[in-house]
């Protein structure tokens, strides 16, 4: 095993562990049976967690890398995929058969595992629910070596649920079943609408909601800090809205251009945010068909854009609140004002109702993610101030993406955690599968 | 474990009585501090000072230290590792070497025994430790003094010229470890071990040198000065003929 230095995705913690990459599932069931180390072992694949959920600092890293299988059932719309497959090679091989993942995340560049592991969410999650509504089947690889297939319900449901959203500390995900949906062509009917304020842009998601497919709205963290910005809105493209340049099957791709490295200097200040931000807001609207790519994953025609922070990185706080507290998205917004955050960055949507896993995010209400950088002045005591008010709302905030909640705070956020610890330690009792993020929070 | 901002959960405080060893953990962010190791000659009485500034939740164990009974110094730090990881050990004990009860050879002895030999024990001790759990920062608190030999301080300035070059050694063996030294040099510093001396040019109050340590933390550099113009004092003194240097250092 050799020592590889990694960090989140923010950029702000970094751990040092040994990366073991098997080549083969005996050798990794071994390695697992026999694992004695009291730092652990934590799972990674593409490291797009914001925080430290992928990191093991003095332990071991177990690359899902080769975990790359994917195998379409006959005659129906399962897959089998491993869960070192990126969600952007699956969408690709799944949209030649005219199928798609019903849940896709802002970037294709997650692992299947990940994307269990943090049961992630997209636009459509007023439709479809989180990630793992359509996950049919889990094989997970446990701490003492065995595997066994998990699914939603009957027996092994208990184990299946904590591991949907558990971060990787119940045990590795070898490979999934999921249900995907037919897609008539890799393209989605946008319509996007320019609002002025906070109380438009909830109205416009809100009733949205009702006939589309995919809400979400970008909102500008700069300036006033108002909460204008643009709502997209779509459907994928059926038989009936086709249209001649319609290609089934075929995906339009995207230029990706690489963000160079260039040693840790920082673009980000409130007037290139501003700028960038007025030309967001202005800009053309979208009105029709948009290739699935562009409008899914629009950050990904900008490769590392992480880096555009700088050396100190940045931190997404993205946190969800139920319906009613809509004076505490403006409290968040004016927050940010006085903080000075401004970012190019933020994201709002109304989700629908939750999924049975006991760490699983994703809750009726609105969410908000902001990018913020992370060397601003006052920023940790804001951050907590706000965490604070959110426990008494009854909202939460989002551990995939978080590398600074205090611990104390997780169990009031997060309410079924006792419930999650007793399953995991009767899955785990040797306290073996270990994160940065579960000692800093405590989770086990 | 440290968060994205490089708040501590977990913090040793070795010489806990310590003027700057106090201002650099008031200096600290406490958002996230659930454990404060008191490690001292009277740790009763240190905590007592530190409970003035940190916040209730911050659970603080006591831990009697001796300085010149090294064989007690592993124990010492299984104690700091026993309640889970470390991320910080701030080592502070430190005496002037000018006891007038003392005549120079003891006072030496003294100087050394406390400021090199207990407190470079303790860092490499502390060290190994954090090498185990893959990260964590050691910050000593070397001196201006240590830049060149002057009459009036050199059997101090040796002894913190000896932590000093262990520190820079450590830090480069600990390279890709994870761990991490920091090396502060303070000028004079007003607190209550100076109080009887006359005053040097840029002396500064505690409260700065703490502030200017946490940073020192936080830069991920190996070393700095408190104030930081001393950095370009030191290099001149350096470079200074002996004839000259002999006259400006007279005091």
């Amino acid at each position: 095993m050799r020592k590889i230095e990694s960090t989140g995705w923010g950029r702000t913690l970094r751990s040092i562990s040994s990366e073991f990459e098997p080549r083969s599932l005996e050798e990794l069931q071994e390695y697992v049976g026999g694992h004695e180390s009291s730092r652990g072992v934590i799972v990674h694949g593409l490291r797009r967690s914001y925080g430290d959920s992928s990191l093991n600092i003095g332990g071991v890293s177990i690359n899902a890398a080769f975990l790359s299988g994917l195998t379409f059932h006959q005659d129906t719309e399962m897959v089998t995929v491993g869960t070192g497959v990126s969600m952007r090679t699956l969408e690709r091989a799944s949209l030649e058969r005219q199928l798609f993942p019903p849940v896709v995340p802002g970037t294709g560049f997650v692992s299947i595992g990940g994307a269990i592991a943090a049961d992630i969410h997209g636009k459509s999650h007023h439709i479809t629910g989180s990630f793992s509504s359509c996950v049919k089947r889990i094989r997970l690889l446990y701490a003492d070596g065995q595997i066994r297939d998990l699914y939603p319900q009957g027996p092994g449901a208990d184990h299946f649920w904590a591991t949907v959203g558990g971060l990787g500390l119940t045990g590795m995900i070898l490979e999934a079943d999921l249900q995907l949906i037919q897609m008539h062509e890799p393209s989605v009917l946008v319509e996007e609408t320019r609002v002025n304020n906070l109380e438009e842009m909830l109205g416009l998601l809100s009733s949205s909601d009702e006939n589309f497919q995919h809400t979400v709205a970008w909102i500008d963290l700069s300036g006033d800090f108002r909460g204008r910005g643009v709502v997209g809105k779509g459907n994928y493209v059926t038989k009936n809205s086709a249209t001649k340049k319609s290609s089934p099957g075929k995906i339009k791709e995207s230029a990706s251009l690489p963000f160079p490295n260039i040693g840790g200097i920082s673009f980000i200040n409130k007037y290139s945010v501003r700028a960038f931000n007025e030309i967001w807001f202005r800009k053309p609207l979208t009105k029709g068909i948009t290739s699935i790519d562009a409008f899914m994953h629009p950050l990904d025609r900008i490769q590392n854009w992480n880096r555009i922070y700088g050396g100190r990185g940045f931190l997404q706080y993205q946190f969800v609140v139920p319906e009613g507290n809509e004076d505490f998205l403006a409290h968040v917004l004016a927050t940010m004002k006085d903080l000075g955050a401004a970012s190019f960055l933020g994201v709002l949507k109304k989700f629908g109702e939750g999924s049975p896993a006991h760490l699983s995010f994703p809750k009726p209400g609105w969410t908000l993610a902001l990018d913020i950088p992370a060397h601003l002045d006052n920023l940790e005591q804001a951050l907590n101030s706000l965490d604070s008010q959110l426990c008494a709302r009854d909202g939460r905030i989002y551990l995939i993406k978080d590398a600074r909640l205090k611990p104390e705070f997780v169990p009031v956020m997060y309410p079924r955690l006792e419930e999650w610890r007793a399953i995991r330690n009767n899955m785990d009792p040797r306290g073996m599968w270990q994160s940065d993020q579960s000692r800093r929070l405590k989770l086990c | 474990m440290l968060n994205a901002f490089h708040s501590p959960q977990a913090v040793a405080l070795i010489g806990a009585t310590s003027d700057i060893g106090q201002s650099i953990l008031k200096a600290m962010p406490h958002d996230n501090l659930d454990t404060c190791f008191v490690v001292a000659r009277d740790p009763k009485r240190a905590a007592n000072s530190l409970q003035e500034f940190l916040p209730s939740r911050t659970k603080l164990v006591k831990v009697n230290f001796q300085a010149e009974k090294t064989q007690s110094h592993r124990a010492i730090v299984d104690q700091l590792f026993a309640e889970g990881d470390l991320d910080i050990a701030i080592i502070a004990a430190g005496v002037l070497g000018n006891n007038p009860d003392l005549d120079e050879a003891a006072n030496a002895l003294d100087a050394m025994s406390v400021n090199y030999v207990a407190s470079a024990h303790l860092m490499l001790l502390v060290a190994e430790r954090m090498k185990s759990q893959g990260h964590g920062q050691i910050e000593i608190i070397s001196s201006f003094a240590q830049t060149r030999p002057r009459v009036d301080n050199f059997i101090y300035g040796s002894s913190k010229a000896g932590l000093d070059f262990m520190a820079r050694g450590l830090n480069e063996s600990l390279n890709g470890t994870g761990v991490s030294i920091c090396i502060l040099r303070p000028g004079f510093v007003r607190t209550r071990m100076t109080k009887f001396l006359p005053e040097a040019p840029f002396t500064v109050n505690s409260d700065v040198v703490g502030k200017l340590a946490v940073k020192l933390l936080k830069s991920g550099e190996t070393i700095g000065y408190a104030p930081p113009i001393l950095k370009w004092v030191a290099l001149i003194f350096k470079l200074l003929p002996t004839s000259i240097f002999r006259k400006i250092s007279k005091r």
